[in-house]
């Protein structure tokens, strides 16, 4: 059964216009096996949430009237955690994350619960989840372990520009629709900074394909008002060295599956 | 970009690329046909790129590659929305050449041949574009790639970031900037690389064989000798050299390109092509040949590097001498010979290595990307 919980300790984003980005539980905090209402540990996705949090406090700063915003949603996807909500609801409100509502629910029900709260992104560290969360139509990134030496203070959102298809799971009109929608989101977001000091940094890599690809990738990104910092097009180089340097919080590749790493 | 059927169908040849799979078992279906195709097709396609590990890599900066004042000048008089705004207006110019570019082409005529012999081999020169620019820029420096059919397909864009971890990642063995402070922090990282300026004149040079000079001092060897000669003169530089005239030098900063180049040279040795090497190197030093230059000539040769040309100037000035070579680019230490030989022409390249730096305050450290 699913349980969704308004966070009252922070402000209610507008539906509308916010972006809402479902983070597990699970990756953010490290519950252990400590009970009652002990305080969990930080988890990979820590500093990322931090990252969230400071592009809001900055668009808040450029404009304290500011909608578009990032509306967090933490969400169990299993009923271990889902048994542990106390914890991970008194845990948020002791490190003061901005997290606007708590979705419970177990592995049967999180798609559902993702689906009715309106989640545009859904980050999780397990690779079946957000599997799973793709072929319901819901935009998914996987969170790489080392995402909790990223800096919190710049999210950082890297677009792979030319992910390898998969016939079986390949993109659907609506799939491909909820990550341009996105996409654009963040590039409205991204427009409300100046060039340098910006809280949010977008980057583009092209793997496989040459200078072509990422000239098409660019292009196509403007055309959806996502202006691109930092450009990578490594033409079949391996991407493991350059990619741990660019510490990206997590990866976008258009809608579909996640590139493998 | 996910390639579609239809642009797979209507035979767009630059689109028919050969795409390394990083993951055989995902390739979709069509992809394979791609490759297919272009197998029984016949078609000329773009070579694939080597792997960074097998091939020299030559990381060059937007600002060497191209022409690229008026710009600079945008971005410093007017700063950076106005020099992005400005550079998205002209995105359909193309650059002009800059004074990497005739090396740039010396390097694929070399890779052509090359291929010609060894059409497995990933031991090739490989460009890649490095620069502190914002992605913004990305789109008018790839349609000058394009205008001018250079062999570029990777780059970096790093948006204001330092590019020194992309350089290792890459594999770089030569770097080139417009920014003397890039340059010493790569020099500071174990990566070769020099300043490139742009001359008034440009000589013109081979298009069909790459010449590449170096200085000996605290280019290809270390400055233990300059630091000599600078702190007691010249009797002093010949007679420490002539007591350690078996002792071999410390190397330089620029040794292992050296050292990359004459690992290509051996290459087109071993096909019978001596003679007609796509490949020449010069040492253009100060030193003299009866005396300084032989600690030179032995330190090279206990290295196993072959040069091709050694050029003893015994202190005469490089500018007419280099005029003479016509290299694609010259590596000095020293401002004054890079001055003095991009007076005649000559592309030539600062490396700011070694005690030579402490007496030159003409280096300019430039501002912006």
């Amino acid at each position: 059964m699913v349980s969704t919980i308004q966070n009252t300790d922070v402000k209610q984003k507008d539906a509308a216009r916010a972006a809402v980005v479902a983070v597990t539980s699970r990756a953010v905090f490290d519950c252990g096996v400590g009970g009652g209402d002990d305080v969990c540990g930080v988890g990979v996705a820590f500093p990322l949430l931090q990252a969230l949090q400071r592009v809001n406090e900055r668009l808040l700063e450029e404009n304290p009237a500011e909608s578009l915003l990032f509306d967090v949603v933490l969400i169990t996807t299993s009923s271990q955690q889902q048994q542990q909500s106390s914890r991970i609801s008194s845990s948020t409100r002791h490190y003061g994350l901005e997290v606007s509502r708590f979705c419970f629910s177990s592995e049967e029900d999180f798609i559902e619960s993702l689906l009715t709260n309106g989640v545009q992104l859904f980050l999780t560290t397990d690779r079946n989840e957000a599997t799973q969360a793709s072929q319901s139509g819901v935009l998914s990134a996987l969170l790489d372990q080392q995402i909790a030496s990223c800096p919190p203070e710049q999210l950082r959102v890297m677009f792979c520009g030319d992910a390898i298809v998969q016939p079986d799971t390949g993109p659907t009109p609506a799939s491909r629709q909820v990550a341009q929608s996105f996409s654009t989101q963040l590039g409205e977001m991204r427009q409300r900074f100046g060039v340098f000091n910006s809280p949010l940094s977008i980057v583009l890599v092209t793997s496989r394909g040459g200078r072509e690809s990422c000239s098409g990738a660019l292009q196509k990104l403007r055309s959806r008002g996502v202006s691109v910092d930092e450009a990578y097009c490594l033409a079949g180089a391996p991407q493991g060295p350059i990619v741990s340097l660019l510490r990206p919080h997590f990866l976008l590749s258009e809608g579909f599956r996640n590139l493998e790493e | 970009m996910s390639l579609d059927p239809v642009q797979v169908m209507s035979g767009q040849v630059k689109e028919l690329k050969v795409a390394p799979s990083s993951n055989g078992d995902n390739r979709a279906s069509w992809e394979e046909k791609e490759e297919f195709d272009q197998d029984h097709l016949g078609l000329t396609t773009k070579p694939k790129p080597p792997k960074p590990e097998n091939a020299v890599t030559v990381a060059v900066s937007s600002r060497v590659m191209f022409r690229t004042e008026r710009e600079q000048k945008v971005f410093e008089q007017k700063g950076v929305e106005e020099y992005l705004r400005y550079q998205i207006e002209h995105e359909n110019e193309p650059f002009a050449p800059g004074p990497a570019f005739p090396f740039v082409k010396a390097l694929e005529t070399v890779n052509a041949r090359l291929r010609e012999l060894y059409p497995q081999s990933e031991e090739l020169f490989d460009i890649v574009l490095v620069t502190y620019n914002h992605a913004h820029v990305g789109i008018r420096l790839i349609n000058t790639i394009n205008h001018h059919n250079l062999f570029i397909e990777r780059f970096c864009m790093t948006g204001g970031s330092s590019p020194i971890g992309y350089l290792k990642a890459w594999h770089t063995n030569l770097y080139l900037s417009a920014d003397a402070d890039k340059v010493r922090e790569a020099l500071a990282e174990g990566i070769a690389a020099a300043t490139m300026f742009m001359p008034e004149k440009l000589t013109e040079v081979s298009e069909s064989q790459l010449r590449v000079a170096f200085d000996g001092d605290a280019v290809l060897f270390s400055d233990e000798s300059e630091r000599i000669f600078k702190a007691h003169g010249l009797d002093k530089f010949f007679e420490h050299e002539r007591d350690n005239e078996d002792t071999l030098l410390d190397h330089g900063p620029l040794k292992g390109f050296l050292e990359a180049l004459g690992k290509l040279q051996k290459k087109f040795y071993a096909k019978g092509q001596r003679l007609d090497c796509p490949i020449r190197t010069y040492l253009v030093t100060a030193r003299s040949a009866a005396s300084s230059g032989i600690r030179a000539l032995k330190t090279l040769r206990a290295w196993g590097l072959e040069i091709d040309e050694a050029l003893f100037l015994a202190g005469a000035p490089k500018g007419p001498m280099l005029e003479k070579i016509r290299p694609h680019i010259y590596f000095d230490d020293q401002m004054f010979h890079v001055e003095g030989a991009a007076e005649m022409g000559t592309v030539a390249a600062h490396v700011p290595y070694g005690i030579a730096q402490k007496h030159n305050p003409k280096q300019k450290s430039s501002v912006g990307k």
